[in-house]
């Protein structure tokens, strides 16, 4: 089963084309890792993907449905890049991981034991089940960032879509993650993540699609681990190089970071 | 409590209860989306309103609301164009609403600036029973809307992306916090004034979140906080002889200051 499937996508903002033909397509199951670097087109790629943005030319279906005709939602996640849990008021942190159920519940009605049940296991599964009490605003950058991980968790979606969520987090919140995003793949859930760099995530990653100008400069399996440049945290390409696609694969380190 | 033999101080009381727990009730919303000045904003246009209502010669709570409401939705639309950031979609609602009215009231027969005075600051003989009638339908509409979309409201103003990703029905949602900030307004004018309305959406909210961790529990305060100063503020225009508008939000604001020491106490220890 597909769960994206995007043909020759064209995505503009404010009159300059970002995204030029892009085609890329996530299998069920499969764990993507969306690499390159700043102004690559990665962020807007997955906010395609999931609908925040529209498709000025091309074809994208959503767990085979062509996404005008999409109303699923609830079986996608998303974590947005942020570096700060934001809003004037307060709230805690079960109340924000709790909205992101909301997708699933229905007017008028309590949240059910199964809500509640998804609300924990989401809290759980990034380590913060004792904070839920807490004012959101009271936590470090990457706790706010698991809390978000955590919303979207709650959710119970079958593929979940992150856009840098291991920027500016502490190592440790970056263990918590690989290991909450390894529980759902093991558990048959499908990721896409964007990241500048993947630490303690390399492992997890079955693909790595590396953008570059706006455009897939390979797509294929993850870097080999092969000296310090070869890393996949390394992996990033360089302006001056040209936005080619269908360039060499990135299994060869030299073609990043020369 | 001599006050309660007056009926015009009966009714001017239970439109202060419902009021009191409307405003912030949606107030919390706006808030939480850092518009706290939207609805001083719709407040503005409210006034063009009234002033409109006279130059037709119709009531002018119905104009009110009528143009309060348009100029909400107004605010909501040019927002998500994304074009005009929010506080310059909020100024061009000020000056146009302020302006409008003065010129409309200017233009309506025997009207003067003084006609808007009562609805400026509010004014406690002017509710009628009908008027009550409406302000108590309107309030519990509010209130109605709050318990009904609450969950969905609280996921939209706190991530409108996310909301979006999740399938709620986001422009839906945002419209109708915008459409409730509206009737909120014009409901609460004839007893705080629409100078004063937005006072009563945001400062009891700002003394509740002094000393509440959650969301919830931000939101039920912020009703009591708001309860506690319409209700205690009229009283105080009822002896004072002073618009009860003004007695309202400088009993809110106290509520406030207490509420951060509260918090600040509580800090220290």
């Amino acid at each position: 089963m597909t769960v994206f499937d995007l043909r020759g996508g064209c995505v503009a903002l404010g009159g300059r084309e970002i995204l030029h033909e892009v085609t890329v397509s996530v299998d069920s199951g499969e764990f993507v890792a969306v690499l390159g670097a700043n102004g690559s087109g990665k962020t807007t790629l997955v906010r395609a993907l999931v609908g925040l943005v529209p498709l000025a030319a091309g074809r994208l279906e959503i767990f085979g449905t062509p996404i005008a005709h999409f109303h699923d939602w609830p079986r996608l996640g998303y974590v947005p890049q942020r570096l700060a849990v934001g809003g004037g008021v307060p709230s805690t942190v079960r109340e924000v991981v709790a909205s992101g159920r909301t997708g699933r519940a229905r007017r008028l009605r309590r949240l059910g034991r199964a809500d509640h049940a998804a609300i924990d296991h989401a809290l759980e599964d990034v380590g913060l089940a004792h904070r839920g009490k807490d004012r959101v605003a009271t936590l470090s950058g990457g706790q706010q960032q698991r809390v978000l991980i955590a919303r979207a968790l709650a959710g119970e979606p079958e593929v979940l879509v992150l856009d840098e969520p291991t920027a500016g987090v502490d190592a440790d919140s970056q263990d918590t993650l690989a290991g909450a995003l390894g529980h759902l793949s093991r558990l048959g859930g499908s990721v896409v993540l964007v990241a500048h760099e993947l630490g303690p995530l390399a492992g997890l990653i079955d693909r790595a699609v590396v953008m570059g100008g706006g455009r897939v400069l390979s797509d294929g399996p993850p870097p080999a681990p092969e000296g310090h440049h070869a890393r996949a945290d390394h992996v990033h390409t360089h302006a001056h190089e040209p936005a080619v696609p269908g360039r060499p694969s990135v299994l060869d380190p030299r073609t990043f970071d020369r | 409590m001599s006050f309660l033999q007056f009926a015009f101080m009966q009714r001017a009381l239970v439109a202060a209860v419902l009021v009191g727990a409307a405003a912030p009730a949606i107030g919390t919303f706006l808030v939480q989306r850092r518009l706290a000045l939207m609805g001083d904003g719709i407040g503005h246009i409210a006034l063009t309103g009234v002033a409109l209502g006279f130059l037709l010669g119709t009531a002018p709570v119905l104009t009110a609301i009528v143009i309060s409401i348009l100029g909400a939705v107004a605010i909501e639309l040019i927002r998500e164009r994304g074009r005009t950031t929010g506080d310059v979609a909020l100024a061009l609602l000020f000056y146009g609403g302020i302006a409008g009215g003065v010129l409309l009231i200017g233009l309506s027969p025997g009207g003067s600036s003084a006609t808007l005075v009562s609805y400026l600051f509010g004014s406690l003989s002017s509710v009628r029973p009908i008027d009550l009638v409406v302000i108590a339908g309107l309030s519990v509409a509010v209130l109605g809307v709050v318990a009904v979309f609450g969950r969905e409201l609280f996921a939209v103003c706190f991530d409108e992306e996310v909301a979006r990703v999740s399938g709620l029905p986001v422009r839906f949602l945002n419209i109708l916090v915008a459409v409730t900030a509206a009737v909120t307004v014009t409901v609460a004018m004839r007893v705080v004034g629409l100078l004063l309305v937005s006072a009563l959406m945001v400062v009891p909210v700002a003394a509740a979140q002094q000393l509440s961790a959650s969301f919830r529990a931000t939101l039920t305060g912020a009703c009591v906080v708001g309860v506690v100063a319409s209700v205690g503020g009229l009283i105080m225009a009822f002896y004072a002889d002073v618009a009860p508008g003004a007695s309202t939000v400088v009993l809110a604001l106290g509520l406030f200051l207490v509420a951060a020491l509260g918090s600040q106490l509580r800090t220290v220890r």
